[in-house]
């Protein structure tokens, strides 16, 4: 029985959410099962010739490791990358892409006051981040021994994954603010992709200019793996610095969607 | 003791240079049809949105069941039914999923009640909403405004796309609902519509109510065309003095006129003749404010 908005918004989303689920699982596993040829040293040391401006353009300097490697390709890349993708996708639709469909009325005809219809909904994505990853968690679990890298402990993968989560949360989130304050699809999807974009090239272009290495600490790509969970688990700081961002996103969103006209 | 359920005092509402509403004073009571009639963009839907606090008016105040919209939302809502003027859902789902589901965000609606009004307008409920015609979604839209038998039900064009024995249906539900001492409040752009279902008319033009008057009133001070056969030739003499009678014509056994006001003047002149047949046409609504307002509510006012 679905009663709520919460429940309502993740049955709506079932094929959308298990498409996406597959995607992740079956794209990161395939990276992931790469590592086996990377783990030749006559890979390493091809890749020793490469200039090191390219490798750390793309965040490839310490591929050698299976750490290294899962960091700089699959969580790093492929599937923080398919995480902002669907987390921008879901954060322009929460309110905006409803509104602009015109199905927002009636829900908030009902009983049922802005600032709950948010919030659940909110609730309701960061849910679907968490179990896609908790699955998919799962699945790296289980091909870590045919893949080679169970020498990585489960704890600092699942370390991973909160981070992977936080970052998702952060894209989604300000996404669903600008959609949320706006009711215009497209300003939300703009303002999401571009974060995305600047974040990107903050982790990797921009700080190989000439007095520019500082910009490095304020990428989410940093505040995702910089750390590396993989070898050290959980960093309290960048987890803070994503979730903290978050709910600020999310505040001044929800404040603003409250006290606008809904477009008819 | 009459309540009034929605009053409006100097509700406006601009949108960047269009002023929507130029200060609406509307006062709907408790267990009437309200009809809301004007021309398209002449602010029904934007009135009945901030009612609903899905706008806020720009000055002004609203009060709907005692309540303010814009602080008492939720409580009020609680008590109402609503039917947006266009209707649009996810279509992915089935019409019975979509009830259900909006009867929980109500606080529960008897499953029982449900079957009971989609079999009465004939609505398949396991039916996918995207496979439905319009008419058949429309009906979605009126079982979720009136299935928790809500105080005040507000109807934005509740009829477009309903066939006439629906629209009958329709005006059916309407008088159980305010024979229970509920009350309807139906916005149209259709006179015809109105004058079926409506105790009251407000007509609303540019952003301002007009007039609020009765059907029967309308009715009542309005214009007739009368037409009597006699067995046999008269002469207009008797007829050109009645009270109300004008622009009389006689010809032979054949007379026709125009009636204002009570025909029972007329009626008892001509009683003094052998009436083979007499009738007289009302006029519908349309013409009534045609007359009165030179300009028929379906004109489109221009922006």
């Amino acid at each position: 029985m679905i009663r709520t908005v919460f429940a309502k918004w993740l049955w709506d989303s079932r094929r959308f959410l298990l498409g996406w689920t597959a995607a992740i699982v079956f794209v990161g596993c395939g990276y992931a099962a790469f590592w086996q040829t990377f783990e030749d040293p006559e890979v390493a040391e091809l890749l020793e010739n490469y200039p090191q401006a390219i490798l750390e353009a793309l965040n490839y300097t310490d591929i050698t490791t299976a750490e290294g490697y899962l960091s700089a390709t699959v969580y790093g890349l492929v599937v923080a990358v398919l995480m902002i993708v669907f987390s921008i996708s879901v954060g322009t639709r929460i309110v905006a892409g409803e509104e602009e469909a015109g199905v927002l009325d009636l829900t908030l005809s009902h009983p049922v006051s802005r600032l709950s219809l948010a919030l659940q909904r909110v609730a309701a994505y960061v849910t679907a981040v968490l179990a896609m990853l908790a699955v998919f968690w799962v699945a790296m679990v289980a091909i870590s021994g045919p893949a080679s890298f169970d020498s990585i402990p489960v704890g600092r993968l699942a370390a991973m994954h909160l981070h992977l989560a936080a970052f998702a949360v952060l894209f989604g989130t300000l996404t669903y603010a600008v959609g949320a304050a706006t009711g215009r699809r497209a300003f939300a999807l703009a303002t999401g992709s571009g974060f995305a974009v600047l974040a990107y090239a903050m982790s990797g272009l921009i700080p190989q200019m000439e007095g520019m290495e500082w910009v490095r600490d304020w990428s989410p790509f940093t505040w995702l793996n910089g750390s590396e969970p993989l070898v050290h688990g959980l960093d309290g700081g960048h987890l803070a610095i994503m979730l903290t961002l978050s709910l600020v996103f999310v505040a001044v969103g929800t404040v603003a969607f409250q006290r606008r006209d809904l477009a008819v | 003791m009459t309540e009034t359920v929605i009053v409006t005092q100097g509700l406006t509402k601009a949108y960047g240079h269009t002023q929507a509403l130029r200060g609406l004073d509307l006062e709907v009571r408790q267990g009437e049809v309200f009809g809301f009639l004007g021309p398209n963009g002449s602010g029904k839907t934007t009135t009945i949105r901030i009612l609903l606090d899905l706008i806020r008016a720009s000055s002004g105040t609203a009060t709907v069941l005692g309540l303010d919209p814009r602080h008492d939302g939720v409580a009020l809502r609680r008590r109402l039914g609503y039917l947006e003027g266009d209707f649009v859902v996810d279509g992915r789902q089935t019409a019975g999923e979509l009830l259900r589901y909006l009867g929980h965000l109500r606080g529960g609606v008897p499953p029982a009640r449900i079957t009971e009004l989609s079999e009465r307008l004939g609505l398949e409920l396991d039916r996918k909403i995207k496979t439905l015609s319009k008419g058949n979604r429309q009906k979605v839209g009126l079982i979720q405004a009136f299935m928790h038998e809500p105080e005040l039900l507000i109807l934005d064009e509740p009829t477009s796309g309903l066939d006439p024995f629906l629209q009958q249906e329709f005006t059916a539900m309407t008088r159980e609902v305010t024979a229970e001492g509920r009350t309807v409040f139906m916005s149209s752009h259709v006179m015809s519509e109105v004058q079926k279902t409506s105790d009251r008319v407000g007509i609303l033009r540019d952003g301002v109510l007009t007039s609020v008057d009765t059907v029967e009133s309308l009715r009542a001070s309005t214009t007739r065309r009368v037409e009597v056969h006699f067995d046999r030739e008269v002469g207009p003499e008797a007829f050109a003095d009645v009270p109300g009678v004008s622009e009389l014509s006689v010809s032979g056994a054949l007379l026709r006129c125009r009636l204002d006001g009570p025909a029972d003047a007329l009626l008892k002149v001509l009683a003094a003749h052998t009436v083979v047949s007499l009738t007289s046409v009302e006029p519908d609504l349309e013409e009534l404010f045609m007359d009165r307002y030179g300009q028929g509510p379906d004109a489109e006012v221009s922006a």
